[in-house]
């Protein structure tokens, strides 16, 4: 077959559809990924006009342009719009978009799940947007500390829209992490082993780790503090046994995390960029690969030095000034390790280089600022002054969006095809680097001067109007270079000459296809021998092509890709993947129903939403599934394969597994969370603790018992193609009876009294909604069986509902021990 | 000294990155990962973290509100957009937006809120500390010489936070006395 | 997989232990601890103990990675679990320095 007739077959399998109704039921990467990124620019200028507003206020001493109320709207949206939805999504979107050509894949492993984020993403932060437009967006702060977000210091809507719309939009982090997880552990080109992975990959999957256990406590503390505010259950309230410290807790064990789920993908931009800019390799990428995982890890252990104020013994904060102080030395191999990589090669100053030379003046600075308020006593004085709004700014901007810009650059030809023309990104480029500092060293001078930070106003004759005026004139400047930025990508996409494929005469994959890519990125999927196959074999483009790789041919006609051994990258498995469909939108619209259910408090909305969306994800997996025995496949001539769907470990198990991972993490931070309250809460213990009695922990232990053994049964004798109807009923009695258990829970007691029972409600739940799901898989797997889909070939669907079966069992015992611990023992 | 050093340690960097970037003799030397990963990425800051980290703990273990001879127990409670004062020396005295202290004498605060997070600052006495429901946070002050001093909350608690400020007036010996007994001082 | 816990490994070992000693040290400041009868002293040399405890762990972990039983195959993840079991001891031993040194629960 030739290259054109190839791309031509291709092209009609993995094309969207035309004209407008494709942008709905795309589920390409390609689409996808561009779709992401363009949101979250949108986003990105929204969050900026509210800075410049906030500028202007400040610009001058009693500025009466506006009133507090709207200031602290103002300030909370602007942190709340650029963390969550700019800065994240941005992440996503350029990994959508790069991951599979770099790994040398075809998609993502999960694309109807990458369309779903993307829509949850849209709708959640559409609704966040709608409240600023009203008037009545989140005022507390982006942290929003209760007692002040909670009913006592917002009694109106304003803190309901964060809570809902940010964790809508969460559900698009998650799931956008368990897919890259998921596709660069599986789904890379055959040979590619973990240390010839592109470095982007490694950085990228620590990232995606930590996005699945980071948010998780984030997503608990929103439930608690929703909960409390529209059923008053006192996670929070000290008089009934709450405690606003939890929050503290919570919410920065995300949010320190956060931070470097910010600024690693930025690393992993700069450790791809720069060793091309400077035409060399990159020096120690094992070194820097260490150093990326410990950062990932040691990042979770400091999340207390943003309470350094909060009265925690010296004990305790030490521990945590200590690791503070730790994660430098990670980030510091990594810059050093990219100024050797400098001073190794011959670096050429193009505009990516540019931005790469402002993230390292501008983020040195803020990482030298964090140590230093890392240091406790210099904390204590400069602690929510505007010393930290321009130590977070230097890390964020510096960190972030400069090398963010380098990637726009780097990447623009590949998105575009095209080489870029009016070279109005340079002028734009001394805009923004001057205008920014001019204004954040005015910043950290006026918080060293005691400025506080969220004062909507300030008098005169404190020396601070000079500072404040400069600052606002700098955030003008930059404002207008970043205009000039979006003006040149704009301009340049739609009129710039065709360019040349690799401009940058780079090494990595992504660089092996024509620009604009084709939807199916590779015509075929490479063998790869080294980190740099590109470099190593410039003839490697036309090779594949010609389809010379693997699954170069696609007479099966439908959506085809690889998965590989995770250590080694020894193909493994053919994987069909799913085509267009509006199956997603449809699902976050459903999930919507949820969220828009609570704020307005239209509870009944609420139970049929979530009816919904279970009926629409078991038509999601229906969809999909295997419905015929295939054996094994032609992966290339002469080679066979199994097929994903005829596999013990389809990829729908991988996915399932790192989804329970950020289950876990939930349910972990649920139990620190009662922990916490037992030991530090003012008004405990509670009034009485529950009694267990007999009957609710043996129906449990059966339930559990049952449910378990059930599912593997079913396997078994599925495996030995005899019926496992008894497995089927036994699994969904006990996962009843599990429920049952729990529910004992729920009804003995008043989740309104104290923290206490509030928590027993919320254990209960969880373990309800878990032996709910494990029974509906079961009968799923039920109605698979009887209409013939599923067999001893075919088995993959019932190892997934045997994993969330056991993990259901496990987690539900777990849970319900906690809830009954102090009872039985007091 | 910490912006000294940390002034210092930037110039170096941005050095090493402008000697990269104007070098144009033979590339590739590979001077490697011996210098610029286990040398400046790990020693160079092991080294600098642990003196800080060595200082910082020192000088916080100074600050601890460590039981003492002399020390005066006042109370101050935080609420929506006030301070309210109480003094163990005095029982019964309640003062609103002024805190009365002696100079020249070590004073605990023992702070607290009424309804949302606040927190207390003096910046020219000592470190924040947050007031938070339900908890008693402990602050060790003092003041040198008798005077106002300005006090502040700074931890955002709603729309009166701009000017939700304090004063601390520290007393010689004989007003403080005068304050104790109840006079208007 | 087995590798991936290899690589993972010895730092969630670090997070974990990091935050159990955290939790401890704010049970022993807590009013629980008095409740059970237990004083000051009992509180630090509970804390010493866990921190012996940790380091220990982190060593057997170390010198584990480094037998034929449980290396990996591949000589890359060898290198970087061993590199990352170092880092982990290394950030066991910093970050517990303020149980030696620093004053409990003021």
């Amino acid at each position: 077959m030739t290259a054109l007739r190839l791309h031509r077959e291709l092209t009609r399998i993995w094309a969207s559809e035309p004209g407008w109704k494709g942008w709905f039921t795309t589920v390409n990467h390609n689409d996808l990924g561009r779709m992401f990124i363009v949101a979250s620019i949108v986003f990105f200028v929204i969050g900026g006009v509210l800075a410049m507003l906030i500028r202007a206020q400040l610009a001058s001493p009693r500025s009466a342009f506006m009133a507090p109320e709207t200031y602290a709207q103002v300030f909370t949206m602007h942190g709340t719009i650029m963390m969550f939805l700019f800065a994240i999504p941005l992440i996503e979107g350029v990994a959508v978009y790069l991951l599979p050509k770099m790994l040398g894949t075809r998609d993502l492993a999960f694309p109807r799940l990458t369309a779903y984020g993307f829509w949850c993403y849209v709708l959640g932060g559409s609704l966040l947007i709608l409240s600023l437009l009203l008037g009545i967006a989140p005022d507390s702060g982006w942290f929003m500390y209760p007692p002040l977000s909670s009913t006592l210091g917002s009694p109106g809507i304003n803190s309901d829209f964060w809570l809902l719309g940010i964790t809508f939009v969460e559900i698009s982090a998650i799931s956008a992490a368990v897919e890259i997880t998921v596709t660069i552990l599986r789904y890379r080109a055959p040979g590619m082993s973990l240390d010839r992975m592109p470095v982007y990959a490694w950085y990228i999957l620590v990232v995606a780790v930590m996005i699945l256990t980071g948010f998780p406590p984030m997503i608990l503390g929103s439930i608690l503090l929703e909960l409390e505010r529209a059923f008053g259950m006192p996670f929070f309230q000290v008089e009934n046994g709450g405690d606003s410290l939890l929050w503290q807790h919570l919410f920065w064990l995300f949010g320190h995390p956060e931070v470097y789920i910010i600024f690693l993908p930025a690393a992993a931009v700069i450790s791809t960029i720069l060793p091309v800019m400077a035409r060399t390799t990159l020096l120690g990428y094992g070194w820097v690969v260490a150093a990326a995982v410990s950062l990932g890890v040691l990042s979770f252990g400091i999340w207390v030095h943003h309470m350094f104020t909060t009265g925690i013994p010296h004990m305790g904060l030490a521990f945590f000034s200590a690791a503070s102080t730790l994660v430098a030395v990670p980030t510091a191999v990594q810059i050093f390790a990219w100024i050797g990589t400098l001073w190794k090669g011959r670096p050429e100053l193009h505009l990516p280089m540019l931005w790469i030379l402002a993230f390292f003046a501008t983020f040195v600075i803020g990482g030298l600022t964090g140590v230093m308020v890392a240091v406790v006593p210099f904390d204590w004085q400069v602690h929510d002054t505007h010393f930290v709004v321009a130590h977070l700014h230097y890390v964020l901007v510096g960190g972030f969006v400069f090398p963010m810009l380098a990637a726009l650059y780097y990447w623009l030809p590949h998105v575009t095809g095209r080489r870029r023309f009016f070279k109005l990104g340079e002028t734009a480029f001394w805009l923004i680097m001057v205008g920014f500092h001019i204004t954040f060293l005015a910043v950290h001078w006026a918080g060293l001067l005691g400025q506080r930070r969220r004062t909507h106003t300030y008098d005169e004759g404190q020396g601070w109007e000079i500072i404040n005026l400069i600052a606002s004139i700098g955030g003008f400047v930059t404002a207008i270079g970043f205009a000039l930025v979006i003006l040149d990508i704009v301009v340049n996409a739609a009129v710039a000459v065709r360019g040349s494929r690799d401009p940058w005469q780079a090494g990595t994959l992504e660089w092996a296809m024509p620009t604009p890519p084709a939807a199916y990125n590779f015509a075929s999927l490479p063998e790869i021998r080294s980190r740099d196959p590109l470099r190593d074999d410039p003839a490697l483009p036309v090779r594949i092509a010609r389809g010379e790789g693997w699954l170069g041919d696609a007479s099966r006609g439908r959506r085809e890709s690889l998965t590989v051994a995770t250590a080694t990258g020894e193909p493994a498995q053919v994987v069909v993947l799913p085509g267009n469909t509006g199956l997603p939108l449809l699902m976050a619209v459903t999930t919507g129903g949820i969220f828009v259910g609570m704020l307005l408090k239209l509870y009944w909305l609420v139970p049929l939403a979530a009816l919904g969306v279970a009926t629409l994800a078991a038509r999601w997996a229906w969809g999909l599934g295997a419905t015929r025995d295939e054996g094994p496949v032609e992966g290339r001539p002469g080679l066979v394969l199994a097929l994903a769907s005829e596999s013990v470990d389809p990829p729908g198990w991988w996915g399932s597994l790192f989804l329970l991972l950020a289950d876990a993490t939930l349910l972990g931070s649920l139990l620190f969370g009662y922990a916490f309250l037992w030991t530090v809460a003012p008004n405990w213990p509670p009034p009485t603790w529950a009694e267990p009695g007999l009957l609710a922990p043996s129906l449990a232990l059966v339930g559990a018992a049952l449910s378990v053994t059930g599912i593997q049964l079913a396997d078994l004798r599925l495996r030995q193609e005899r019926g496992p109807w008894l497995g089927f009923l036994l699994g969904l009695a006990g996962s009843v009876a599990l429920a049952l258990a729990a529910g004992m829970v729920l009804l003995g007691t008043d989740p309104t009294a104290h923290a206490y029972n509030a928590t027993l409600w919320v254990l209960g739940g969880f373990v309800v909604l878990h032996a709910g799901l494990a029974g509906l898989m079961t009968l799923y797997l039920t109605c698979r069986y009887a209409a013939g889909f599923v067999t001893g070939r075919r088995i993959g669907e019932a190892r997934i509902v045997r994993l969330w079966t056991d993990y259901a069992a496990g987690t539900g015992l777990l849970a319900l021990a906690a809830a009954w611990l102090p009872g039985a023992v007091a | 000294m910490l912006l000294g050093g940390a002034t210092l340690i930037f110039l170096f960097v941005m050095v090493l990155l402008a000697l990269a970037m104007r070098r144009r003799d033979a590339p590739g030397q590979a001077s490697g990962e011996r210098v610029w990963i286990v040398g400046l990425g790990l020693a160079f800051p092991l080294t600098v973290l642990a003196a800080l980290l060595a200082y910082g703990l020192v000088v916080g273990e100074r600050l601890l509100p460590r039981p003492g001879p002399g020390v005066v127990d006042v109370g101050a409670e935080g609420r929506q957009w006030d301070w309210h004062f109480t003094y163990a020396d005095a029982p019964g005295r309640m003062t609103e937006g002024v805190l009365h202290i002696p100079a020249g004498r070590p004073v605990d605060v023992a702070i607290t809120s009424a309804d949302v997070i606040h927190s207390f600052w003096v910046p020219r006495l000592a470190g924040k500390l947050d007031a938070i429901p339900g908890h008693v946070n402990v602050l060790r002050i003092e003041a040198w010489v008798p005077g106002d001093y300005a006090g502040v909350s700074s931890e955002y608690n709603g729309p009166g936070y701009t000017g939700h400020d304090f004063t601390v007036r520290a007393h010689d010996e004989a007003a403080w006395a005068d304050f104790l007994a109840g006079e208007a001082p | 997989m087995t590798d991936i816990l290899r690589i993972s490994g010895p730092l969630t070992l670090w997070l974990t232990a990091f935050s159990a000693v955290y939790g401890l040290q704010g049970l022993i400041c807590s009013p629980r601890w008095a409740e059970a009868g237990l004083d000051l002293a009992a509180g630090r040399m509970a804390l010493a103990l866990a921190a012996s405890l940790v380091l220990g762990l982190q060593v057997a972990f170390l010198l584990a990675l480094r037998t034929t039983r449980f290396a990996s195959c591949s000589g890359f993840v060898r290198t970087l679990s061993l590199g990352l079991s170092t880092v982990a001891l290394v950030a066991s031993a910093w970050t517990l320095i303020p149980v030696a040194t620093t004053s409990a629960c003021l």
